[in-house]
Formats: C-alpha cells, sequence, structure tokens
C-alpha cells in the first residue's frame, strides 16, 4: 500500500498568492491538505506556525478570504485530492456549529481537525460535522491508552491522527517505543489511514513515520520555507518528493 | 442555586468542559483523581489546615472599617485577604495544588501569572516544599508589576517572559499550556484562577471557598445573620468564587466586579460577563471577548490580575442564573478607591481588590445605610510604582 500523506499550511499566509500557489504546488506530491484557520490563541502550535497565524490575522485574514483562496485551489488542483481545515474550537464555535459545517461543505472541505477538542469533548460538533457529511478527524497521542485508542479509530472517519509526542508543532521528532507500539495497534485496528504528524521536517523523518504508519503530516517546515520565498518552499518539495518517491 | 455543579464531565450548566489538546486529556484524569483522593484523607486535610494556620495565618480577620464606613455611609466589612501570607489570597490555592502535586509524585511546578501574586504563591511553596517552579509572564506584567518578579526570583523561581500576543495574562496561560502537554509527565501545572479546563475551576474553587466559609462564621459572630451584599473584584474569579461559593446557596445579594479600564470601547477593558458572548478559550467554555469569528480581542485594565479576556465558567453559569449580578469599574475609579482606602483606614489595597471597593464607593447611595461585606483580595505594595504614577501626594 503507498502510504497517506498531508501538508499543513496557514490560510493566506504570507499571502493569498503565495498560499495559493504553495498548496497547488505541495498537491502535486501530497495527497490532502491541511489549511490551519488562524487562530489568535493556538496553544497546539510552536513558534513559527504560530507567527505565521499571527502575520495571517494582521494582514487581515478571516475564514471567509481564506475559503476563496480555497476555491481557487479547487479549480486547478487534483479533484481526487483533499482539503481539510485545522481551526481551533472556537473559530466553529463563533458562529454555531451549523453555520460552519455548512461552509466547509459550500466550499467543498472534506472535513476538520480541531487541536483543541479532544476525543471526549467531541460529540457536539462531530455529530454536526458528520450529519453534514464533513469527515471529523480525531487524535490518538502517546498519552493514550489502548481502550481509547480502540474507540478513536472505531469511529474514525478520513483518517487518524497519531500525534507522535507529548508537544506541540515544530519540536524536534522523537518516537518512544510505547508510543511506536501505540500506533501500530492503532492501525491493526482501523479501517482508515493513521498518519503521523508532528516533528517531521524532512525525508528521513517522514520515511521514519511511514515504517510505522500509513503515512505522514508536515506543517512547520513548509511553513517556514514558504515565510521565506515561494522558491524556498517549491524547491523543498521537489526535494522531498525526489528523496520519496518510494514511499 | 445548585451547589453540585460542576458534574461529572465539568460542565456547570453549559459552560467549562476539558477543551485541551488530546495529549493533555489523560493528566487531567490523573489530577482529577488525585483530588478526589485528596478530598477524602484526613492526613491530607490535616496538613493542608495545619499550613493554612501556622503558615498562611488562616484565618484571616473581616474587619469593620469604621472611618471608611461613615465616609461613604454604608456599613463595610472587610475580608483581609491581603494579610494571608505573600499579600494575596492566591496562596490558598497554591497551599493546596502543591500537596496535590506531591501526591501524583510531580517533581516541577509550572504556573501563569499576571499580577505576579499567583507567580509569587506558586514559586513561594515550591521553596516550602524543594521543588523545581518556573513560572510564565507576559513581558508587559513583567514590567508592570517588577516587585513580584523580583519575589519570584528571590525564591528560586524561573520567571519567562512572554513575548506572543498581547504579552500579558492570557498569553502566558497558552505559554504554560505549552509547556504542558510537553512536559506533563513529570510536571503539575498550578493554575491560579477558576479557569481552564475540568477540573481546575472545581479545584480552585474548592481551596479558595475557605474565604467565603470563614466570613460567614465571622459576620455571624459580629452581626448575627447575613450581611446584605456581599462584593469582589473578578478577573479569572477565584477570590470572587472563594467568597461567592458558599453564599450561593443564601439569597445574599452578590457583586463580581470587572474591570472597566479606560472606557466600555472594544480593547480598552475587561468587562467579560458584561460584554462577552459565550466561547471556547483556554480549556474552557465560558464568556469570552471576542469578535465575529471567534479571535480574542485585545482587553485593558490598569490592574494586571484583571486583564484577561475570559472567566471562570462557574461565573458564566451564576451570571446566567442570575445569582451574581456582574458590574464593572474603570481604572480611574478604582485608583482613586485605593487612595481613599488607604487614606481613611490606613490599608492599602491590591489595585485589583481596588475594583470592587471603588464599584461600592461609587454606588454607595444604592446601599446606604445597609451592612455590606468587600472581599480584599490582595495588598497593594506591588502596585506602588502605577499608583503613585497617577495620584497625586
Ligand atoms: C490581589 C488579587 N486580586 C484578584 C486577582 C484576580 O484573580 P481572581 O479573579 O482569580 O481572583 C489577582 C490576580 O492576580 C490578585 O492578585
Amino acid at each position: 500500500m503507498s502510504s497517506y500523506n498531508g501538508i499543513y499550511l496557514v490560510g493566506n499566509y504570507p499571502d493569498s498568492r503565495r498560499f495559493i500557489d504553495a498548496a497547488l504546488k505541495g498537491l502535486e506530491f501530497f495527497d490532502f491538505l491541511e489549511v490551519g484557520i488562524p487562530f489568535s490563541d493556538p496553544v497546539a502550535d510552536g513558534p513559527v506556525i504560530v507567527e505565521a497565524a499571527f502575520q495571517a490575522l494582521t494582514n487581515g485574514e478571516t475564514i471567509d478570504s481564506i475559503l476563496q483562496s480555497v476555491d481557487e485551489i479547487r479549480k486547478k488542483m487534483d479533484p481526487g485530492k483533499k482539503i481539510y481545515f485545522m481551526n481551533y474550537a472556537n473559530t466553529a464555535h463563533a458562529p454555531g456549529y451549523e453555520k460552519f459545517c455548512k461552509k466547509c461543505t459550500d466550499h467543498s472541505i472534506a472535513g476538520m481537525i480541531v487541536p483543541d477538542i479532544p476525543f471526549s469533548e467531541s460529540g457536539d460538533l462531530k455529530r454536526v460535522a458528520q450529519g453534514a457529511g464533513l469527515e471529523y478527524i480525531d487524535f490518538i497521542t502517546p498519552e493514550s491508552t489502548t481502550e481509547q485508542i480502540e474507540e478513536v479509530v472505531t469511529f474514525a472517519t478520513g483518517f487518524v491522527y497519531a500525534v507522535s509526542m507529548r508537544g506541540i508543532t515544530g519540536q524536534d521528532l522523537s518516537f518512544d517505543d510505547a508510543t511506536i507500539q501505540k500506533i501500530k495497534h492503532a492501525r491493526s485496528k482501523s479501517r482508515v489511514p493513521v498518519v503521523i504528524g508532528f516533528g517531521i521536517r524532512d525525508a528521513s523523518g517522514a520515511k521514519s513515520a511511514c515504517a510505522i504508519a500509513d503515512g505522514f503530516i508536515m506543517g512547520t517546515e513548509p511553513v517556514l520555507r514558504l515565510g521565506k520565498s515561494f522558491n524556498e518552499f517549491s524547491s523543498f518539495i521537489d526535494t522531498l518528493s525526489s528523496e520519496l518517491k518510494d514511499l | 442555586m445548585n451547589k453540585t455543579v460542576p458534574d461529572s464531565r465539568g460542565y456547570f450548566g453549559e459552560y467549562g468542559g476539558k477543551f485541551v489538546p488530546e495529549t493533555l486529556v489523560n493528566v487531567l484524569h490523573e489530577l482529577e483523581d488525585a483530588f478526589e483522593r485528596f478530598q477524602k484523607s484526613d492526613d491530607a486535610h490535616e496538613e493542608l489546615s495545619a499550613l493554612l494556620k501556622n503558615y498562611a495565618g488562616r484565618p484571616t480577620p473581616l474587619y469593620f472599617a469604621k472611618r471608611f464606613s461613615e465616609k461613604i455611609g454604608v456599613r463595610v466589612y472587610l475580608k483581609r485577604e491581603d494579610l494571608l501570607h505573600t499579600g494575596a489570597h492566591k496562596l490558598n490555592n497554591t497551599l493546596g495544588q502543591i500537596l496535590l502535586a506531591k501526591f501524583m509524585n510531580k517533581k516541577r511546578i509550572i504556573a501563569e501569572t499576571g499580577a505576579g501574586q499567583h507567580g509569587v504563591a506558586t514559586a513561594t511553596v515550591c521553596a516550602l516544599m524543594g521543588l523545581e517552579c518556573v513560572v510564565y509572564m507576559g513581558e508587559v506584567d513583567i514590567e508592570r508589576q517588577a516587585t513580584n518578579v523580583k519575589r519570584m526570583k528571590l525564591l528560586g523561581a524561573t520567571v519567562i517572559p512572554v513575548v506572543s500576543g498581547s504579552r500579558t495574562l492570557k498569553d502566558a496561560v497558552n505559554a504554560a499550556l505549552r509547556d504542558w502537554v510537553k512536559s506533563c509527565q513529570n510536571t503539575h501545572y498550578i493554575l491560579g484562577s477558576v479557569t481552564g479546563p475540568h477540573p481546575f475551576p472545581r479545584i480552585v474553587r474548592e481551596f479558595q471557598k475557605v474565604i467565603g466559609e470563614e466570613t460567614i462564621g465571622q459576620f455571624k459572630e459580629a452581626e448575627g445573620g447575613l450581611p446584605d451584599a456581599v462584593f469582589a473584584c473578578v478577573g479569572g474569579g477565584s477570590n470572587a468564587a472563594g467568597m461567592f461559593y458558599p453564599f450561593s446557596s443564601t439569597d445574599v445579594p452578590l457583586y463580581g466586579v470587572e474591570a472597566g479600564g479606560r472606557s466600555h470601547k472594544p480593547g480598552d477593558h475587561c468587562e467579560t460577563l458584561t460584554q462577552g458572548s459565550p466561547g471556547i478559550f483556554q480549556g474552557a467554555r465560558s464568556y469570552l471577548i471576542q469578535d465575529e469569528f471567534g479571535q480574542v480581542l485585545p482587553v485593558h485594565s490598569v490592574s494586571a490580575g484583571l486583564d484577561y479576556p475570559s472567566v471562570g465558567p462557574e461565573h458564566s453559569y451564576w451570571k446566567d442564573a442570575n445569582r451574581v449580578t456582574y458590574v464593572s469599574c474603570n481604572d480611574e475609579e478604582a485608583l482613586a478607591a485605593c487612595h481613599t482606602l488607604t487614606r481613611y483606614e490606613g490599608i492599602l489595597p491590591a489595585l485589583e481588590s481596588s475594583h470592587a471597593v471603588g464599584y461600592l464607593i461609587e454606588h454607595a447611595a444604592d446601599f446606604a445605610g445597609k451592612t455590606v461585606i468587600v472581599n480584599l483580595s490582595g495588598r497593594g505594595d506591588k502596585d506602588l510604582g502605577i499608583i503613585l504614577g497617577e495620584v497625586k501626594l
């Protein structure tokens, strides 16, 4: 089975043009795109993504301006690939879960990943999202128990997001043995891909993730490169895809 | 009023919950378990009671402020949390939580602080127990509460300046949460107010309710019966929750005073409960100062401890149930109140507490001849720099 990999970008960062170009470039290699909706208080993120989100907010970006870019990306991308939102809970809560989910379906968003809603708290939003035909992505982490992992994979739609380590985005990758066992167990029980995120910044990290799971998600490094220039981002993706062509 | 909140999922009506990254869910369970065991342990209770009495100086007095009462035409009692060791009510909570940390065998303590009082109270209990202490504090607050920064350092704590966002209390909480997601295996986060994810709002209220329990007994002894009204300032809401919770099953009118800042315009105040709307922020669903997209808006108060865009979920519950009346007092009124109380009673209140005093002064006519209680949550030595800049001597 070939791997199932995602790229994370902050919506309309550093501006809408570069975001759209980067998304299309990224989707040549990656199977899905996660669009981060900038939030004022991103507790699950490290300095790179915090700074990018802050920039986007300072530039006046909103969910609506980001969705305009999503529409453009949709027109040109491989229609078989998916776009997810990575949004904090309050982004969905402020307009109300129904309105938020309708916005997602109106713009062909496949589903959502919400880093500050754990499985135990996800019922309300999940019910509305799944009712609207959206995927709701849950997390497993190094802290998850076997029972929790089995519960998450049983109800999973789309994919399962396996957090590689205790921490926030942008740390160095490290797997402990117990975590590797947990991810393998999740995979053995899951009908959907189990994809590892957090800490993967290059081909070697991606390879070690794919040795354990069905794929990887990369966020901080692409955001950092794109902040520098589109060319820097583009050559990063080219290098990655040539180093990972056997994946 | 229903006193059995929160429910098992940490909800006060529709407020509260556990909105945290998945990684923290089990450490919050662990904390819940430890707290249950703590509540049932006679040894733990004895240890905490002894510390509160012999180390912290409880019970704190309920003092009849005679000259101040005559001046404003209201009979005013002050609950003297300013006399508690380290100078504010915050120590009630940190003493309790440090014992919980020992229960859980955590070796490292982290905390956020705004005014620095919670940071000092945390650094103090860490010195007492010999545990490592890291305090996150916004750069703006480091500047305006410099004395407390020095106190924390002297106590052996590492103070980490937070330079993101508004560089105040909310950003210090974000930084502490980010640390905790990494370090939860060996670290306990001593959260400083009745805010954050379940079980913190409950734990902190339980450790602070000693304020209200003492007050009810002391008032009965002094005056018989119950007071005509009770006032407390509300930042995150811990001194107010500690005072109000034991009163919540009576019908005594309760007033929570938020920071009115410079004006009622967005960005100029911290009137979360009167101007905000429900949102999900830093672990809980509660009232929040936010825009239509759910972005948290800048807030302002002259007092660092009230400079926060949200509030503990139990206050949101009390607001919707009309059990507590939430009002505000602006910067200028608070500063004037601070000066007045100092001149009439020889008591220098913290700028946070001065908001409760200031509301009462401004609305004294509504309470003329009545007998009321103000929770004097802390002392104002930390605020001398700001006060002297504003008040003519
Ligand atoms: C003296 C004093 N009162 C009140 C507060 C506000 O916190 P809370 O609303 O949790 O009591 C602070 C916070 O730093 C404080 O130092």
